[in-house]
């Protein structure tokens, strides 16, 4: 679910605009930077903290 | 990674640390689709607002209602004057033997609410009448009579609301979407109703041959609902025997009488 609400989300944001996720150890934190560099967003990595830049 | 406009959204992150919001049963309801690239809130929140007319509650009506139901459509009516047969259950899910004498509507109708609760289900237990397609959004055409079907399109072209066409029979089916006054309606694909084409019970039908027709028909609906690019000036000639599938495009006709053309 970490990854839905992570789409709408950034379907509400504007290009350029940036959110940070934190997800759990396990399926979310594997989960929400693939699909979201496979949208096309910027995706970058720190921990559980997942900074992604809309495209 | 910069934040390019320095505006930094945190979105499960606020003090003290979660790991997820609280649960949304709405969500979670439709997020397998809401997870999909080619669907969006804005595409979930149109389905929510709309009112889907669903004539005939039979082979192709179940899936196509079943899937709109399940998929968040706000309000779906379910037109049938019939009752449920023995011979419906083989191909007609939402229908169970217990169900034998009841208006296939009211069955129908009580099986999709449970399916989802959140949604208005209206039964029409009645033949369907032009006057029904008045305030809906789209109608679907899940009937068996070529008489019906030229109603229904020349209906919605009338009132200028989409339609989703469909036919099965045998091993072979059709499905055509149409937007009236843009694309090619019924009556501009098939002037003329075949002079010798087999019913159901002369042709005969395999159950999941009536639940591809009706899935895809289903598809088409949601499509539409959505905004997304549909199977219009065109129709699918289903061939489930061969599981061969034609896209043959069709154009409006000058002077159709339904649609008036182009």
């Amino acid at each position: 679910m970490t990854w839905v609400r992570t789409k709408l989300e950034l379907e509400r944001m504007a290009p350029g605009e940036a959110l940070e996720v934190r997800c759990a150890e396990g399926e979310a934190l594997e989960n929400v930077p693939r699909s979201a560099a496979a949208a096309g967003h910027d995706v970058a990595v720190d921990g559980r903290i997942v900074r992604i830049v809309r495209r | 990674m910069s934040d390019r406009r320095g505006f930094l959204k945190s979105l499960v992150g606020a003090p003290p640390a979660r790991d997820d919001a609280a649960p949304d049963p709405r969500l979670e309801r439709y997020s397998r689709q809401l997870v999909l690239p080619e669907w969006s809130e804005a595409a979930q929140r149109r389905l929510e607002a709309a009112g889907v007319l669903v004539v005939g509650a039979g082979a192709l009506g179940s899936p196509v209602a079943t899937y709109l139901a399940g998929a968040g459509v706000g309000r779906v009516g379910i037109v049938d004057g019939g009752d449920v047969e023995l011979s419906n259950l083989h191909r007609q899910h939402l229908h169970f033997t217990p169900d034998l004498g009841v208006p296939k509507a009211h069955s129908a109708a009580s099986k999709l609410r449970f399916l989802n609760p959140e949604i208005v289900v209206e039964p029409y237990h009645a033949e369907f009448a032009p006057a029904m397609v008045e305030g809906q959004d789209l109608v679907v055409d899940c009937t068996d009579s070529f008489a019906t079907r030229y109603a229904v399109n020349a209906a919605c072209c009338k009132a200028g609301i989409a339609l989703v066409e469909a036919g099965v029979t045998g091993m072979t089916g059709l499905v055509m979407a149409i937007r009236p006054g843009h694309t090619a309606c019924y009556r501009c694909a098939f002037p003329h109703a075949p002079a010798d084409a087999p019913s159901c019970a002369e042709a005969g039908i395999l159950g999941p041959a009536a639940g591809v027709i009706g899935s895809m028909q289903a598809l088409e609906a949601l499509k539409l609902l959505a905004g997304l690019p549909a199977l219009t000036d065109a129709f699918a000639q289903v061939d489930l025997a061969a599981l061969e599938v034609l896209r043959v495009a069709v154009e409006r006709r000058a002077g159709c009488p339904d649609c008036g053309g182009a």
